[in-house]
């Protein structure tokens, strides 16, 4: 069975050359996931995320990187289809030849990576786009420059008596915010809800951003989501096992000279990797 | 020793084949398997019961003709070796053998645990040859190959066709096959000619005959009874690449 | 008129061939088009075959009995081809392969052939080389070479322990390309039932779909027969399960002379019966006599000891051994011809020094090897080898001496062929082991690979033209509905039917040991009148046992192997039996046919070149009738015929 007229090899290619992008991009996660660990109540981390979802550079990369997953996935699916159609009667007796525990479970890792990533983006990335309500952040500066500016309407008579009240209640509001809606260096807002928003940076204060640090924090604390986050990270660390030399062969790499550094790189990405991200769970915990 | 056998009989191509169950007794460890297959057929035929099918032909490991699935190993727990070469002495005392036919798409069942493997044949007539036609030939010295290359196409060229590598894959594909075939050649001069068209021919005449794709497990590699390298398999894709990306045609 | 016409082009020796050649009747190619050829069998000789006729543009169909053209036992050989490349420039060239293939033969083979085979050699090599054969190398990328079987030099082409294989292997991607091209036609698991003659030419064949059972017939200008030899007659031999003369057989049956049939091969280096469930002999590659050292006990207690498993082969003292042949051979020691270390193991082993469980084994030692080169030299050498033995037999080779055997190898025997390999019946071609031409009463090592593919690609697709170059006028075209090719099809079905509704008691399997175990006694390594006259009355009686008592219990109309084995033994029986006739009239002794009344006073062969040196060819008279011996008498006219010694 075919779903589609392109050789097994050039989907074995294409399937490489996205896992690669893919592969490419996991330090840099990892970078910024492990400033969570920085005792600076989020300083760094937030400053990360803040680059992170408005340099303009890294939007356009965002868009490559939802379309290698995507692409990834889908032709791993067809893959699978296919190479199960090409064994109609299955065998009475599993095979039992001796092959590598992560090659042998690719689809399964990947889709439990899949499954994760979907519950991925429905704490974060959703958020980022508003789908779904998280917590919130706002610079303390941009709300102060954007009071002015309506108090600066005001004063000219421009707001209608119900946005004066808002803007008296908005005022009395923040200078009643306590501590913990702070970060340290009391330069912004943090730990915020929608409401929240509403209530102390004005009704119609749109500079606010999702506060990650916050939400990441909180659910590292959930011990059942940790738990899943480190079985995923041993799927994930699975999948790596098998990703980089696979790639490797796919791309037909093969090389006395450079196999030791290829076996390396598939190492370091199987363990470092996965383990990185598993600390920070394990940090927050206990 | 004593046995329990677990044979896969079906008796054409379209009927519907089951698992029967045999018990055979008195078989010495120094028996080959298939020998004890011959002494099982023997007992059925007294019995006045149909003998097992089964392909064997050299009897010594070379020809490819034989190949069971036996407890979910492509010719058996022995490495290295055919069914033919696996010995008895490999199982234990009372085991359950079961014995499956080949089984992949491409491979249809002839009948028992008798396969149909043309499609390796067709596989090499897309262009598993140099296509040189008898005389007018140049002297073999004037076409010097270094060692290292010569012993390498050996050992791609050792492959015996029986089949194993498509039928101990889990997605029954036949890469390992091909890729010997085209490493031999891609590493001698006399292939380098034809090597582009070759190995895009044999690729989709591999795919259109239904076998699956590599994942790169390599349960291939570790049942081929010729122990040929997945290397094979890299030099393939590489050749594939190389061919796709700068053939003539699309310059 | 002798019936034998060999046709033997006139002129000096190394002229003949080219001579043939230039002056031979061709084809004109839009002609070829219109010609079918079959060819029966996809070994070396029939693969390359049909390879090299389908790029001239005849039509061929070739016919494998397997599921693969690769799967022929062409695949097992081992050691190598030889060529009179002399590329070592230590003194060889095409005058000495000859020579040494006349001497080898014990002088019971043709003069031109044997020359053309030589000639024709260095062709081989260069066709396959360009195939891409991985040949090994040196490390300069030159052909590399090793001396095998006792020759002087070092001419043979080998491809690590593999040749036979990789040589197949080339024939039959020539052959894979010819049937993409369209000129060759593949039918696969098809086994050959009969040969269709009309107007006394060969026009065509009966063939038995293996997969289905139907009987199909096919037409054609030339019938070509590559089918290898017998020696599964014998039942164990290292001949595939497959392999068969039954097809041979059949063409004797309607005409063709069956040439030598008494010539057969025993190997010395096998790996020793271990049971009689056994189903074949495994043959190792005869270079292990170069460094190995061939050994029994002095004493006959001490070999019962040792197949009781009380002691130990490595225990026996230095000074309790009899390295006999070292002893009896002083020149050439350990490296005697096949037929005499053969001989003189059987020769130890009735005399009750054998080893191994069932005292039919001799020792091959090691262990001098392995202190002389250290062990790492000998797995170099031997490594494949060790390890095959020990996957059998269970023993470390490196520890304790391997145990080794003759076995049936080899059948110089076949159907008779003139010069153009064509046999008594016209338009019916024999290649490879399945003629009798080139090697005489003993083949060389190294040299069947090179007969396979010399007839092949380079013999018949001359040869053939010759003979073909008036069938595109006359009535040469029959349709495989004529008259002829119906009533060989019904033959076919009648034998089958007979067969099936037999019903006897007797297993095939259980037959075929019958037929083997008279043959290995009495038409075996040493021969005997008494014997021989043993044997042709068993023969008969087996024969009739057969027809009546043989059990065929798998009646579907599908795959029946069990059928396919019952047909072939029916021919193997009869051919037993020309075997033992051929063995009988042959009063002397003479490479691969050793009689034990004909020795020189040491116990040595004995050749009787005044009486004996002829062809025998046997011509088919009837059902249990016996058949008529022709000869060919064989005229050296350009070598000295001597005596063989290795002493």
């Amino acid at each position: 069975m075919k779903l589609i007229q392109i050789s097994s090899i050039t989907k074995k290619i294409a399937l490489a050359a996205f896992g690669l992008f893919l592969l490419l991009f996991l330090p840099v996660h990892l970078g910024i996931n492990l400033c969570i660990l920085r005792d600076d109540g989020g300083l760094w981390y937030r400053a990360a995320s803040h680059f992170m979802g408005t340099n303009y550079i890294v939007k356009v990369f965002e868009i490559v990187l939802m379309a290698c997953v995507a692409f990834h996935i889908i032709i791993a699916i067809i893959i699978t289809i296919e190479n199960f159609f090409a064994r109609p009667v299955r065998y009475k007796v599993r095979i039992k030849s001796k092959t590598s525990l992560g090659s042998r479970y690719m689809i399964w890792t990947g889709g439990i990576i899949a499954c994760f990533l979907v519950l991925h983006f429905i704490n974060f990335y959703f958020v980022k786009h508003g789908l779904i309500e998280g917590k919130y952040t706002a610079s303390i500066e941009k709300v102060d420059a954007f009071f002015q500016e309506n108090a600066i309407k005001m004063q000219n008579g421009e707001l209608s008596d119900e946005k004066k009240n808002a803007l008296i209640a908005q005022y009395q509001n923040i200078s009643e915010v306590s501590s913990d809606k702070m970060d340290k260096e009391r330069k912004n807002l943090i730990n915020l809800t929608k409401q929240e928003v509403k209530k102390y940076c004005g009704e119609d204060f749109t500079e606010y951003e999702p506060d990650f640090y916050t939400m990441s924090i909180e659910l590292f604390k959930n011990k059942t989501y940790s738990i899943i986050y480190l079985l995923v990270f041993i799927a994930l660390g699975l999948h790596l096992s098998h990703a980089i030399k696979s790639l490797a062969q796919t791309l037909g790499l093969s090389h006395k000279t450079y196999n030791p550094f290829i076996v390396f790189v598939a190492n370091f990405y199987a363990i470092v990797i996965p383990i990185g991200f598993a600390i920070i769970p394990l940090a927050i915990m206990f | 020793m004593k046995f329990k056998l677990n044979i896969w009989r079906q008796k054409d191509a379209k009927s519907k084949g089951y698992f029967q169950r045999y018990d055979i007794d008195n078989i010495s460890p120094d028996c080959s398997f298939l020998e004890m297959l011959d002494i099982l057929n023997e007992s059925l035929v007294d019995k006045f019961e149909h003998p097992v099918c089964f392909d064997n032909d050299c009897r010594e490991g070379i020809c490819g003709m034989c190949g069971l699935y036996i407890n979910g190993q492509a010719h058996g727990p022995d490495s290295g070796v055919t069914t033919c070469q696996l010995h008895m002495r490999r199982f234990t005392d009372g085991q359950t053998i079961t014995i499956e036919p080949w089984r992949a798409k491409p491979f249809p069942i002839i009948k028992d645990l008798v396969v149909d493997r043309s499609a390796f044949d067709k596989i090499i007539q897309e262009g598993g040859y140099i296509s040189v036609t008898t005389g007018g030939v140049v002297d073999g010295n004037s076409i010097p190959i270094s060692k290292e290359k010569a012993d390498k196409a050996m050992d791609a060229a050792s492959c015996i066709g029986c089949g194993a590598c498509v039928a101990a894959c889990k997605n029954a594909s036949a890469m390992l096959f091909v890729s010997a075939k085209v490493s031999q050649f891609s590493l001698l001069p006399q292939g380098k000619i034809e090597a582009k068209t070759r190995v895009q021919k044999m690729v989709s005449k591999m795919n259109e005959l239904g076998f699956g794709g590599c994942t790169n497990t390599y349960a291939c590699q570790a049942e081929c009874p010729k122990s040929i390298s997945r290397e094979n398999i890299a030099r393939l894709n590489r050749e594939f690449i190389i061919a796709k990306t700068t053939s003539e045609e699309l310059f | 008129m002798n019936i034998l016409d060999s046709k033997i082009p006139e002129g000096q020796l190394e002229e003949k061939w080219t001579k043939y050649k230039a002056s031979q009747k061709l084809v004109n190619p839009a002609n070829k088009r219109k010609l079918d050829i079959i060819v029966v069998g996809t070994g070396l000789a029939g693969a390359s075959a049909a390879a090299s006729l389908g790029a001239l543009g005849f039509k061929v169909k070739v016919f494998c009995i397997s599921d693969s053209p690769r799967r022929a036992h062409s695949i097992a050989a081992q050691g190598g081809i030889n060529a009179a490349k002399n590329y070592q420039n230590d003194g060889d060239s095409v005058g000495r392969l000859f020579y040494d293939t006349i001497k080898g033969g014990d002088y019971r083979a043709r003069e031109a052939n044997v020359y053309r085979l030589a000639e024709v050699s260095n062709n081989i090599i260069d066709q396959c080389v360009a195939q891409g054969v991985p040949f090994a190398r040196d490390y300069a990328g030159m052909l590399d070479n090793r001396s095998f079987g006792g020759t002087q030099v070092s001419r043979t082409f080998y491809a690590k322990g593999q040749t036979g294989q990789q040589l197949l292997l080339g024939a039959y991607s020539a052959l894979s390309k010819q049937i993409k091209d369209g000129n060759v036609e593949l039918f696969e698991r098809r086994e050959m039932m009969d040969l269709v003659i009309v107007n006394q030419r060969a026009r065509g064949i009966i063939t038995r779909n293996l997969t289905n059972g139907e009987l199909e017939s096919w037409s054609a200008n030339a019938v070509i027969l590559a089918t290898g030899g017998y020696g599964n007659v014998y039942f164990l031999s290292t001949n595939a399960m497959n392999s068969n003369g039954a097809a041979a057989v059949k063409c004797y049956h309607k005409g063709a002379l069956f040439a030598n049939p008494c010539y057969v091969q025993i190997h010395p280096t096998c790996i020793p019966v271990h049971g009689n469930y056994q189903s074949k002999l495994t043959l190792m590659s005869e270079s292990l006599r170069n460094d190995g050292r061939i050994w029994v006990p002095k004493d006959r207690e001490v070999a019962q000891k040792i197949r009781e498993g009380v002691l130990k082969a490595k225990d026996v003292k230095e000074e309790d051994r009899d390295y006999y042949l070292e002893r009896r051979y002083p020149a050439f020691g350990n490296l005697v011809p096949r037929d005499i270390a053969s001989r003189a193991a059987k020769e130890r082993c009735d005399a009750g020094f054998g080893v191994g469980k069932t005292g039919f084994a001799v020792f091959l030692d090691f262990k001098e090897a392995i202190q002389r080169l250290g062990k790492h030299k000998v797995e170099e050498r031997y490594g494949n080898l060790f390890q095959m033995y020990e996957k059998i037999v269970d023993e470390n080779p490196y520890e304790t001496p391997m145990m080794i055997y003759p076995a049936v190898h080899y059948t110089m025997g076949g159907l008779w062929v003139d010069y153009e390999l064509q046999t008594t019946i016209k338009g019916l071609f024999a290649l490879g082991e399945a003629n009798f031409s080139d090697h005489g009463a003993n083949r060389l090592g190294a040299s069947a690979l090179m007969q396979g593919l010399a007839d092949g690609y380079f013999v018949i697709p001359y040869t053939i033209q010759n003979y073909l170059s008036d069938q595109i006028y006359d009535d040469a075209k029959v349709s495989n509905q004529s008259i002829e090719f119906k009533e060989a099809i019904e033959g076919v079905r009648e034998k089958i039917e007979k067969l099936m509704s037999i019903n006897g008691s007797q297993s095939v399997d259980t037959l075929q040991r019958k037929l083997g175990n008279i043959m290995w006694e009495y038409v075996g390594m040493g021969r005997n009148k008494e014997g021989l006259q043993k044997a042709i009355v068993m023969l008969k009686d087996l024969k009739e046992e057969f027809w009546k008592d043989v059990r065929i219990t798998d009646n579907s109309i599908t795959m029946n192997q069990e059928l396919e084995k019952a047909i072939r033994l029916a021919d193997h029986i009869e051919l037993a039996q020309i075997i033992a006739l051929d063995a009988l009239q042959r009063e002397e002794s003479c490479g691969g046919h050793f009689r034990e009344e004909h020795t020189t006073n040491d116990g040595e062969a004995k050749r009787d070149d005044e009486n004996y040196m002829y062809v025998a060819a046997w011509q088919y008279n009837g059902d249990n009738i016996e058949p008529i011996m022709h000869k060919e008498n064989l005229d050296y006219q350009f070598i000295k015929v001597q005596q063989r010694n290795y002493k």
